[in-house]
């Protein structure tokens, strides 16, 4: 800790040292798919922020973890294994389950979660996606299923585009909005109509989720976009579509961009309602 | 690779799902309701004189009901099918979904929670609700009292009171049951309306899904007093005098309120 406390500057008093507390982590475990899951806890020295050390978040103390793999009991452990990436919330891979809830750890800091010491987290991957080890899992059905309903601007460059599609600046700031999602995956693990699915076969027919619709809104209130809307639609008609929102509305609740999420899925259902009439009738 | 039935047709019928759960389920729920609650306010409108007014105006519905031509066939074709089918269907989506209350307690997912809850249970209720009372099977019921439609008040009372000569421990487990089964079906209605109307497209903004949700309250609340109404009626009911009213409903032929309000008149000079 001396090192760590020297390199963040000179300013550290005897007095603000003693500010050190201990943040016990409780974190569940498990070395691969399909392996046993087990409970480990490491105790992390956390610097007040008065120390200059800036506030502790989840990601530096599983960092601090890396470096001494020792449980509280003093046995010789493993490093944590986690995804992460940007470190400043807008990339979402360190998306796991802090004290119960999904959120992204490297947001989430100690001062808010641990102020005390002694405090207790505790660290679960998301439920909602296969474990590949540890607090790090495998989003595919995600991108997967934004493959699916073709969740971007079609350019392929055949033919001249020419200018642009003239833009609004308030069509510009509703779909600003919708694209801050970083497919972290909040919304689903916090939604009970989406359920873990091993199988890769039935990702196909299980429920898209909140992330998924809410990208088949932007796309096709996109001018340029919209050239794939039918098909979208189509795939939001389908099983695993739209119809299988429950409307708990958790989504919106958890998702860290604060993005419209049920705003998104009362536009696409809508779409979906006259797409289907429409399709009754006319044939497409 | 065929996709099964349910997979090819999987959007139109949710959306049968959803519209059954409105019309004719929902639908017939608010004229149930407010039928059955004028087993209370029956004495309200004044036209009973000298009868128990409450079974009176009940009789007189529940004749005009069963005065409806092929009622049987509208009942199995406009009301049990299409609540079957919302039944299953809800059970199967139900199913999919996993309640995870304990983690993520908003609002919003108690009301999912609570609307699958109640779906189950109200499922049971209906089942009961139907075979004892419509299919006569009344070894399910305390006291055995088999409801008629020519007595409809005065059965209903006794077998809500556990037997024809007041409240049983039986019957006050009926009357609790019919108390959770009704409130729980309401709040099933009222929801799946709010809920419908995000389905269906027809609320997008939080704030339009914020005014209908206070439109679906009103419905629920004002259903749920109708719900309740009836179910303090029949509880609370003097069966004795209700059955008298439906006597002499009986020996008039007093289909209708001017009928019965010559029978009073017929009454009251007897009585002189």
């Amino acid at each position: 800790m001396t090192a760590q406390q020297q390199s963040n500057g000179t300013t550290a008093t005897p007095a603000e040292s003693a500010g050190t507390r201990t943040v016990r982590f409780r974190i569940k475990r498990q070395d691969g798919p399909g392996k046993p899951v087990r409970w480990e806890t490491f105790n992390v020295p956390v610097q007040a922020s008065s120390a200059g050390s800036g506030s502790a978040n989840v990601i530096s103390c599983l960092q601090w973890i890396a470096a001494n793999p020792k449980t509280t009991e003093g046995k010789d452990s493993t490093p944590v294994v986690f995804d992460c990436g940007c470190l400043e919330e807008v990339c979402g891979a360190c998306t796991m389950v802090i004290n119960g809830k999904v959120r992204q750890a490297c947001s989430c800091l100690m001062d808010d979660y641990a102020p005390n010491d002694g405090d207790e987290v505790m660290l679960e991957p998301m439920s909602k996606f296969p474990v590949v080890r540890d607090l790090f899992v495998d989003r595919r059905r995600l991108f997967d299923t934004l493959k699916r309903v073709k969740a971007w601007v079609p350019i392929d460059g055949t033919y001249d585009l020419g200018a642009g599609p003239n833009e609004t600046p308030d069509d510009q700031q509703d779909r600003y909005r919708l694209s801050t999602c970083m497919s972290c995956g909040c919304c689903l693990e916090a939604c009970p109509q989406y359920t873990l699915e091993d199988d890769e076969a039935k990702w196909a027919t299980s429920f898209a989720g909140a992330a998924v619709i809410s990208q088949v809104q932007y796309f096709n209130d996109h001018r340029t976009g919209a050239t794939l809307k039918k098909k979208r639609l189509d795939e939001m008609s389908k099983p695993g579509g739209v119809s299988d929102c429950g409307n708990a509305q958790n989504c919106v609740q958890v998702c860290p961009k604060e993005i419209p999420l049920t705003e998104s899925i009362g536009k696409v259902g809508r779409a979906v309602t006259f797409h289907n009439i429409r399709k009754f009738f006319s044939g497409s | 690779m065929s996709e099964s039935l349910l997979d090819r047709h999987h959007y139109l019928l949710r959306r049968l799902h959803s519209l059954s759960g409105i019309m004719p389920a929902g639908a017939f729920l608010i004229s149930h309701l407010t039928t059955n609650s004028a087993i209370l306010w029956g004495h309200a409108n004044g036209k009973w004189d000298g009868m128990h007014g409450g079974a009176a105006e009940f009789q007189h519905e529940v004749s005009f009901i069963h005065s409806i031509p092929f009622l049987l066939l509208i009942e199995i074709f406009g009301l049990w099918i299409p609540i079957a089918f919302h039944a299953l269907l809800g059970i199967y989506y139900a199913r999919s979904g996993k309640s995870n209350l304990a983690s993520y307690g908003y609002g919003g997912n108690l009301r999912y929670s609570l609307q699958r809850i109640s779906g189950y249970i109200g499922l049971i209720f209906i089942l009961y609700h139907v075979a004892t009372l419509r299919w006569g099977w009344t070894f399910l019921v305390p006291g055995g009292t088999e409801w008629s439609a020519e007595f409809a008040g005065s059965t209903m009372g006794a077998i809500m009171q556990g037997s024809p000569d007041g409240f049983t421990a039986m019957g006050f487990a009926i009357a609790c049951f019919y108390f959770l089964g009704v409130t729980l079906l309401v709040y099933h209605f009222a929801n799946g309306l709010w809920t419908a109307a995000i389905t269906w497209g027809l609320t997008i903004s939080e704030a339009a899904q914020k005014r209908w949700g206070y439109v679906c309250a009103g419905l629920g609340v004002g259903l749920m007093f109708a719900g309740w109404a009836a179910i303090i009626g029949f509880a609370a009911l003097d069966v004795d005098k209700a059955r008298e009213t439906e006597m002499q409903m009986i020996e008039s032929h007093a289909a209708t309120p001017e009928q019965a309000d010559t029978l009073s008149t017929a009454t009251s000079k007897e009585d002189h």
